[in-house]
């Protein structure tokens, strides 16, 4: 199975239709955050943000990791969710919830661990909101026998006690965020003592421990790097889409910072297999029918470099839906220029609508799916819809990107609804 | 044929203040540069680090008239003079700008984000710039496709400005000679790296993976920021040493 594994990431940015906007200061800046970043991020991690390589070798290391932590991945066909919606269409998933993490977090977080390790880090540091990316985080420093500190929002701290446990298990500290930890934490408290937090506080919170001790912060989204590193997901999809003889011609993710949809997509926009990728968002959080095209930061306090993005706003404060992990406000910058260039189409399905497909799918197909996966599943349901309609015999193939077997709370409240 | 390898010294116009600007340009001209670009000051230095940034704002506080110091500029060398400035800035009076600075004596522009920023037109604006008897340095990095520089680099003259890092001055990790070999791979034109080298160590490292030169500026200015003129000077003079060695 491990030689499934392809061993070499994927760049978009060679192929790209136009040159991508680099990261910048901000015209008042006093110091360059840029550089910044070099005492944030492994030093291989941001040669590997700023590459132009269109391959990138992935060391053998990060590959038997990989093939420890359940890679290759299943790519499954949702052959009795296509019967009850009664369509000619074909309906391929890639199941990226059959990781050890249980979501494809894993797949940038074991090379990002990797590479601290190697330069001698004792310890790496990161934010998490719905808990997968601090699992992922928690597991991989495991395997590389470093230490690990978690911030994760208070509100999911306290409503997601399983996946504290989890990290915890694993090994990593976690603190409900804000916290007294840090000064940005406890400025926080102080302003409202009864703070839900949020991505940007958690993340503004883990940087500047990182910076203060000199440990390596693991990023979780919507930096190129992350996305090069996802990249694995389509990569092996498309060999097993080779290996059945299908060619699929839609490719569906859902989008946070946009880290599994282009991990799945990209690949296949690269080897021109397809004709559309459709990014998918919640209705409530409105990144693409709200969100502008400009210069921001993707984190709250501003620390890191401005990336040009779509935005909703830095300070932008996500209503309390349960997809925890589509809660932020920017997306990587290579989505968003071809979300704007409309090589990317992008949707938007509200909490109930995707509750309704997670029932729907978890029925046909046995997987009780995570809220934010459950956004892909609703735009997949709706091509194979319309596919009946005009009687099409497309193919449609989305990212499953992980499972909700920690995300009980949120199926207890709909089903409460 | 092995050619020489280029010195292209950028600095400031008018930095840090007439006098040193003026003979740093006629002693580094002096020392063995070959090329000489010059900052204009734009509105906002958005591709530029802290260090550039800073030399803008003092001279823009210092001077009124940056073509004439283009004129004197040009009275004390012979070399080539190209303008560094933001086409944001003058893209609503293009032509008065090329115009004036043409007649100021420069030979060519460089603005480095023609190709970021303005996608869909670029090749208008090459256009425009040679109709004036303008060349157009074209500045690539790492973050413009390949399809791209295969489209413009027969456009960029007297070479190709290549920055490997996202920004001036400011040393990340890169990996020069993969980078340098990938772009080499797109193009046949005589490649200048720049953008926050670092070392002497670097510099040999682009030389040997093809680079046909050597852009320098973000350490000329921490040199006078630093150590004053002849600080300065003395840079020009290792990187031209470690160009004529190689
Ligand atoms: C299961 C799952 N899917 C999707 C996302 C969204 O992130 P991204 O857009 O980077 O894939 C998250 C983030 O936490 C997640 O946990």
């Amino acid at each position: 199975m491990i030689d499934l594994i392809p061993r070499y990431w994927y760049n978009i940015v060679p192929d790209l239709n136009r040159p991508l906007p680099p990261p910048l200061d901000p015209e008042d800046s006093d110091f360059s955050r840029i550089e910044l970043l070099n005492r944030i991020i492994p030093k291989e991690v941001l040669r590997q943000q700023f590459t132009a390589e269109r391959y990138v070798k992935i060391p053998d290391e990060v590959i038997e990791l990989y093939s420890l932590a359940g890679r290759p991945t299943p790519l499954m066909r949702a052959k009795r969710l296509e019967e009850l919606l009664d369509t000619p269409a074909k309906i391929y998933f890639k199941y990226e919830g059959a990781t050890h993490s249980g979501s494809h977090k894993i797949n940038t977080a074991i090379p990002q661990a990797y590479f601290a390790r190697e330069e001698g880090v004792e310890r790496v540091v990161t934010e998490t909101g719905a808990g997968q990316w601090g699992t992922a985080v928690a597991l991989s420093a495991a395997l590389m026998k470093i230490k690990s500190t978690i911030f994760m929002v208070r509100v999911s701290y306290e409503q997601k006690p399983g996946r504290k446990t989890v990290m915890k298990l694993y090994g990593a500290e976690v603190y409900p965020s804000p916290s007294e930890i840090t000064e940005y934490g406890k400025n926080e408290l102080a302003k409202n003592s009864a703070n839900p937090g949020s991505l940007g506080i958690a993340m503004s919170e883990a940087i500047e421990y990182v910076i203060k001790n000199d440990y390596r912060y693991l990023i979780g989204s919507v930096l190129e790097v992350v996305l090069l590193h996802q990249s694995i997901i389509g990569l092996e999809a498309i060999k097993q889409f080779e290996f059945i003889g299908e060619e699929p011609e839609v490719l569906i993710g859902c989008v946070g910072g946009g880290s599994n949809f282009a991990g799945f997509a990209y690949p296949f926009i690269g080897s021109k297999i397809g004709s559309r990728y459709i990014a998918v968002s919640s209705s409530e959080i409105k990144k693409f029918s709200k969100g502008v095209y400009e210069y921001d930061f993707p984190d709250s306090a501003g620390l890191l470099p401005m990336l040009k993005m779509i935005t909703l706003g830095k300070d932008y404060v996500p209503p309390p839906i349960y997809s925890g992990g589509l809660r932020y406000h920017g997306l990587a910058p290579t989505l968003s220029l071809m979300i704007k260039d409309k090589i990317i189409e992008w949707m938007e399905f509200s909490e109930k609508e995707t509750y309704s497909a997670a029932k729907l799918f978890a029925n046909a197909q046995g997987i009780i799916p995570a809220p934010e996966s459950a956004h892909a599943i609703s735009a997949a349901i709706k091509i194979a819809k319309e596919a009946k309609e005009k009687n099409e015999k497309k193919i449609i193939a989305f990212n499953l990107s992980g499972h909700g077997l920690l995300d009980l709370s949120y199926y207890q409240k709909m089903e409460a609804k | 044929m092995i050619m020489k390898k280029l010195l292209v010294s950028y600095i400031t116009l008018g930095y840090p203040n007439e006098n040193d600007y003026l003979k740093f340009v006629k002693d580094a001209d002096d020392l063995g540069t070959d090329i000489f670009e010059l900052g204009y000051p734009p509105n906002f230095a958005k591709y530029d680090g802290p260090l550039i940034r800073r030399s803008y704002l003092k001279v823009k506080s210092m001077y009124k008239n940056f073509s004439e110091l283009i004129s004197r500029t040009r009275k004390i060398t012979r070399k080539k003079i190209i303008v560094l400035t933001y086409l944001e800035n003058i893209q609503n009076n293009l032509d008065e700008f090329l115009g004036t600075i043409k007649s100021s004596g420069a030979d060519g522009v460089l603005l480095p984000d023609l190709l970021i920023d303005f996608p869909e037109n670029y090749f208008k604006y090459l256009n425009r710039i040679s109709e004036k008897g303008l060349d157009t340095v074209i500045f690539v990095s790492p973050f413009v496709p390949d399809k791209i520089i295969s489209d413009v680099y027969k456009f960029s003259s007297p070479f190709l400005y290549y920055g490997v890092r996202p920004t001036t001055g400011i040393v990340t990790p890169v990996n020069i000679s993969s980078l340098l070999k990938r772009l080499k791979n797109l193009t046949d034109s005589r490649v200048v790296v720049g953008f926050g080298l670092k070392g002497l160590e670097e510099i040999k490292e682009a030389l040997s993976a093809g680079a046909d030169g050597i852009a320098i500026g973000s350490a000329y200015v921490e040199a006078f920021e630093n150590n004053g003129l002849s600080s300065a000077l003395d840079v020009v003079k290792r990187v031209r040493c470690i160009l004529d060695d190689f």
